[in-house]
């Protein structure tokens, strides 16, 4: 016994349908230059710092170094029109990298260099989000491209990195305190220097240098309102906890 | 001939605990869709983290329940369909690993030392014993197939006339597949991350893990669906009161899911640095491949309903439309199969975007990729294994449905919940939103810098959805509960359990699709070209290993001896 027709004639349907799918993407592919991410060979081109080059007109090269929880650089300026070659990497677990609402749609592995191509033909402001799970604040790391004609060439936020700002990322403190306002297992950083803190059992103290000395060396004898008391001893030296002092006064506006 | 009484007891254990465990993987499913659209606005809940309770939803929704199913349906339908004794040491000994296996997993991450999610990503590091649990329940699960190739191969002795029952095909394909796939993600979680959560190792090749994780993730999928394609060609067109209208159709579909289920993992990988281009295409075009017996399928299926329209008056083009059992409570079943496939039409187009290589920039890891595979996984899969379960555990127990009606309004419900929290992500992930992140804490919140409206819509829609999914599980649990509450009815004493297996319309004997062997062949060797050029790129280039990181603290783990 043979096949049925009208079984045949499905087969070679499907094999049809399948056919004209791949010749729509090759056209994508190779007609219209629209590609996955490229392979740089393992190990090639490390950098371990936030930077960017301009290399001739609008044509710039943007490296990201993403981290838990955070992208440097935080805030691009870009004039509209402008093309950007991007390298990214990662200092610890694996990230993602989305620029919504563009192509640019990346992971960046441990021991890899991600790279993507992105033009910017409309001003507006564009989200650079982390979409892989990288541990408790992963829905705190975003970055953002502001697109605009009132740019005269790309500028950046966030980098270099403070001391202050480096020695908290060295010595955990990011995990649970945020710097941008948001949420976390701890309060924020951003506008606390000087600003009253609530007490579990009632009353408030000022977060100034006395508290924060005393809140570093003996953790549990200050209970913050509405926060777990889970904060560890972190051994840091004199001259660390002036500059991080120096970094969250910073950090008022 | 009924199943052996030890047999009987197996498979209801390995039915009713994981749907016992199902209770808390639901719940923490219609909790997120709650994180997700803001309406908590939190890290945790009662205790369990956002993160934590993925981890549950994700390893007891996608592993333990469906791999449990996929062995129970297995025994039921092996020992049905060939009449002949299966070995109840194995059995036992499969059900002994498989349990303490995921009790030891749960465990951890109901702890909290296992919040990495069901895809277990390094360098993020769980607990040793999350993925000592792991091994077990995979090594427990290789053992059924083990058990049955001598069963089947004296059966094909004793019947050298006769083909091989199309149920006894597709569970073979099914853990054939399973057998595969196994292998690379148990080298990964025995050789790299089990030494290395302990210690023994200081760094994890991530990109490496990665590979093996996607040869085993795609064909997961392929494995979770095989049995419900089983459901599909031998049970669907008998409960709709025809026949299957081709037999070849089914015996290619399981041989080409053998052939086509392993090689193609890379498309997951896409966005992947470190694997050429050439690679991904590769693996990118054999993935498109798997659209054809896909279609064959619902040729077939589409073809047999007729068929069973037709027997039952229904006449014309159209007209024969409306003579199907939807609403008929004594056949229950029938919606679960059919809602499941109406689901599966718009699984299987997004399945197809998704692979579509650059595409894939577009929706890659964004919301629309759970979206997508609630309408396979959380689909055709889900609404197979609840109806599956519920007929084999009421059959076994000789036991009423109570009510049928009330079983019948499930899969309709489930439906109606999926495609409005499908339709929800679908919108959010073309839009930017990404797929498992605590969106009510930032994104989804109006008092924070990344607050984005825009996705305010599709999350709440992702919400309204979940709630009436976790109804219609509600609904179910109900109908199980009562059912097991329900005396035994006398009249099924006597008459032993039987599937209900549909008989061919046309029965045509194709040679080619008839042997397993050519097939299994054919998978192993285009396995090694597809995956020989990815890996060794992998391995000779000398990617520096990863230490480990807790979800908890962006300092690494210290822990090498």
């Amino acid at each position: 016994m043979s096949i049925n027709v009208f079984e045949k004639r499905a087969l070679l349907g499907a094999v049809g349908a399948v056919a004209v799918s791949l010749t729509l993407i090759a056209y994508a592919t190779w007609g219209m230059g629209i590609s996955v991410a490229s392979c740089i060979p393992l190990g090639s081109k490390p950098f371990t710092e936030g930077s960017f080059t301009k290399h001739d007109g609008k044509n710039y090269e943007v490296h990201f170094v993403a981290r838990m929880w955070a992208f440097e650089p935080n805030v691009l300026h870009v004039p509209t029109g402008s093309t950007l070659d991007i390298y990214a990497v990662t200092k610890d677990v694996t990230h993602g990298f989305e620029i919504a609402g563009t192509n640019v749609n990346l992971m960046l592995v441990p021991g890899a260099v991600a790279n993507g191509r992105v033009r910017f033909t409309k001003p507006g402001i564009y989200t650079i989000l982390c979409h892989e799970f990288c541990g408790r604040n992963h829905q705190n790391m975003n970055a953002r491209i502001e697109v605009g004609d009132q740019f005269a060439d790309l500028s950046v936020e966030g980098l270099p990195a403070s001391e202050g700002m480096k020695l908290l990322d060295a010595k955990g403190c990011l995990a649970c305190h945020s710097v941008d306002g948001s949420a976390g297992v701890g309060p924020t950083f951003k506008g606390a220097w000087g600003a009253p803190l609530q007490l579990t059992g009632g009353g408030t103290r000022t977060l100034d240098s006395a508290l924060f000395v005393e809140k570093i060396h003996h953790p549990e004898t200050i209970a913050i309102k509405d926060f777990p008391p889970v904060m560890p001893v972190i051994p840091l030296t004199d001259d660390e906890i002036a500059q991080i002092e120096a970094y969250l006064e910073g950090l008022q506006k | 001939m009924e199943l052996q009484t030890n047999l009987r007891r197996i498979i209801l254990a390995e039915l009713l605990v994981p749907l016992a465990l199902f209770i808390f993987g639901a719940y923490h499913g219609v909790l997120q869709t709650m994180y997700l659209s803001g309406v908590i606005r939190a890290t945790s809940v009662a205790g369990i983290d956002y993160y934590q309770g993925l981890t549950a939803h994700g390893v007891i929704n996608a592993i333990v329940l469906t791999t449990f199913f996929a062995v129970a349906f297995g025994y039921t339908v092996v020992s049905q369909q060939l009449q002949m004794q299966v070995s109840i040491a194995g059995a036992t000994f499969s059900l002994v690993l498989m349990l303490s296996g995921a009790v030891m997993a749960a465990t951890m991450i109901f702890l909290g030392k296992a919040s990495v999610l069901y895809t277990f990503y390094p360098p993020l590091m769980a607990h040793p014993l999350f993925y000592l649990g792991l091994v077990l329940f995979i090594v427990g699960s290789w053992i059924p197939l083990l058990t049955w190739i001598p069963v089947y191969l004296r059966w094909r002795r004793e019947n050298l006339d006769q083909k091989t029952p199309m149920g006894v095909v597709g569970i073979f394909a099914t853990f054939i597949v399973w057998q595969m796939a196994t292998l690379p993600v148990a080298f990964e979680v025995l050789v790299q991350l089990l030494p290395w959560s302990l210690g023994w190792s200081s760094g994890v090749n991530v990109m490496l893990s990665r590979t093996l994780f996607w040869f085993f993730g795609h064909p997961l999928v392929y494995f979770w669906l095989l049995p419900t394609y089983v459901l599909y060609y031998t049970m669907l067109p008998k409960l709709a009161g025809g026949m299957l209208f081709s037999d070849f159709a089914g015996r290619f579909t399981f041989m080409a899911l053998i052939l086509l289920s392993c090689p193609l993992g890379l498309h997951h990988q896409f966005a992947d640095p470190g694997i050429s281009t050439t690679s991904k295409g590769v693996q990118g075009v054999l993935t498109l491949l798997v659209v054809i017996p896909s279609l064959l399928t619902a040729f077939t299926l589409a073809a047999s309903l007729e068929y069973a329209a037709h027997q039952r008056g229904g006449k014309g083009l159209f007209g024969w439309w409306n003579k199907l059992p939807y609403f008929n409570s004594e056949v229950w079943l029938f919606p679960y199969l059919f809602c499941g496939l109406l689901i599966f039409l718009f699984g299987g187009i997004t399945g197809i975007i998704n692979a579509s290589y650059s595409m894939n920039n577009v929706v890659h890891n964004t919301a629309w990729i759970p979206a997508h595979f609630h309408l396979t996984v959380g689909g055709p899969i889900f609404l197979g294994i609840l109806g599956g379960s519920l007929l084999i555990i009421t059959g076994l127990l000789k036991k009423p449905v109570v009510s049928g009606t009330m079983a019948m309004i499930v899969p309709y419900l489930w439906m109606g919940g999926t495609f409005i929290f499908s339709s929800g992500l679908f919108m959010g992930g073309l839009r930017g939103e990404p797929r498992r992140t605590n969106l009510g804490l930032t994104y989804m919140n109006p008092t924070s810098p990344a607050y984005r409206p825009d996705w305010w819509v599709p999350a709440h829609m992702g919400m309204v959805g979940g709630c009436i999914m976790g109804l219609a599980v509600l609904l179910y649990f109900i109908v199980l509960v009562r059912s097991l509450a329900a005396a035994p009815v006398a009249a099924l004493s006597s008459v032993p359990f039987l599937l209900p297996t549909s008989e061919p319309y046309h029965d045509e004997n194709i040679p080619a699709v008839r042997n397993f062997a050519p097939w299994v062949v054919a998978a192993v060797l285009l396995c090694a070209a597809a995956y020989y050029v990815p890996i060794h790129d992998i391995v000779k280039n000398g990617i520096p290993t990863a230490p480990g990181f807790r979800p908890d603290s962006p300092s690494a783990v210290n822990n090498a001896h």
